[in-house]
């Protein structure tokens, strides 16, 4: 399996010796941010192209720090482990995830998922969109719900063949469950997992 | 605050309360253990968010509600109306689907005093945004959940499109 590190050593040998691995300089790069930034950024940028890893999540990552005003230093930074999560997001979703799936699973590492659960969910829901379990997850994380109890639910729902709105509406309860005010960081929450539900793909 | 604004934020959130309480069918055997698991923690967290709550509404900051994705259009992209209660005098929602551009997404008062309105058109995808009230302080959507990767510090949202 090839690492973030391994990547970007493969980026580096394809800019320097395959014709057209450059990614088209982004104007917006250019024009919002400083030159020495920009063209650190274009250099993940392009490394990105040639990897084939999504790009824009990139430019959106330096635009949003420019916009919030941090120093280059810092956008650098969180360009550089963006590109980072991208390429272990593919490693665990596969060669042929989209862009939206790849940037929801960057999202979910950031999150403090790992990689293992990614696959887990490429594994039990192969032919279908990924994106929406995977941005449930990485919520529920967000929401205070313990990784592992999230995981386990979301995986759950998958196993069970369950639709985008099914796993939308286990985001919802969640939500609606901690505006009542209870929720999930008092303690570790260790209990056994009932069993899946045996009913079929697509029960009500 | 005068009392009509007062009223329609009761309003607004009279509409939410009523929105998030309503009963969505799901499976039970997956629900009630994560269900379970969050209440059996509840009682440190009722205090951060009594905490947190007391200094949104200190801020000013009523409640921001998000309706949609509504219906699809031809290419693929969904109409989502973004609302937020906030005393302001401008409000912009800046994310990843404008550029991070201040200026590129104002939102319009409506004829509520203080309730802000914006649609946005966006793809299936997800979505980090903020809000940013007079130029100068950011707010995110309450109602959405909050974004786990804040790389600036910024408080975020994130919208999932499907």
């Amino acid at each position: 399996m090839s690492t973030p590190r391994t990547l970007a050593l493969r980026a580096v040998w394809l800019l320097a010796f395959a014709p057209g691995a450059l990614a088209a300089q982004d104007h917006r790069l250019t024009e919002r941010l400083d030159a020495a930034t920009a063209e650190g950024v274009q250099r993940v940028v392009d490394s990105a192209h040639a990897e084939g890893l999504p790009t824009e999540p990139l430019v959106q990552k330096a635009l949003e720090g420019k916009t919030m005003g941090a120093t280059s230093g810092r956008i650098q930074s969180a360009v550089d482990a963006l590109f980072g999560r991208l390429a272990e997001a593919r490693a665990a979703l596969g060669r042929d995830a989209s862009e939206t799936e790849l940037t929801a699973g960057a999202g979910a590492l950031r999150a403090g998922l790992d990689a293992g659960s990614l696959r887990q969910l490429h594994a039990l829901r192969s032919d279908e969109p990924l994106t929406v379990p995977i941005a449930v997850l990485t919520d529920l994380v967000a929401e205070g719900v313990p990784p592992d109890q999230a995981t386990r639910a979301v995986l759950d729902l998958a196993r069970n063949g369950r639709s985008d709105a099914e796993f939308m509406a286990l985001r919802k309860r969640v939500q609606t469950e901690r505006r009542r005010g209870a929720s999930a960081d008092a303690g570790p929450v260790v209990r056994p997992a009932a069993p899946p539900a045996a009913d079929p793909p697509g029960s009500p | 605050m005068d009392e009509r604004h007062e009223e329609a934020q009761d309003r607004l959130l009279g509409d939410i309360v009523a929105e998030l309480r309503r009963p969505v069918p799901l499976d039970p055997s997956v629900d009630s253990r994560v269900l379970a698991a969050i209440r059996e923690r509840g009682a440190g967290r009722r205090r951060w968010i009594a905490g947190t709550g007391a200094a949104a509404l200190a801020a000013g900051i009523v409640l921001a509600l998000v309706l949609g994705p509504w219906p699809s259009t031809a290419g693929g992209a969904r109409q989502v109306q973004l609302r937020l209660a906030a005393p302001a005098s401008h409000v912009a929602v800046v994310g990843d689907f404008n550029d991070w551009d201040p200026a590129a997404t104002p939102l319009r008062p409506t004829s509520n005093p203080g309730i802000w309105t914006v649609e946005l058109r966006l793809k299936p995808g997800r979505y980090h945004y903020s809000f940013l009230l007079d130029g100068r302080r950011w707010v995110r959507d309450p109602v959405q959940p909050p974004a786990a990767e804040s790389d600036f510090g910024t408080p975020m949202s994130v919208l999932t499109v499907s």
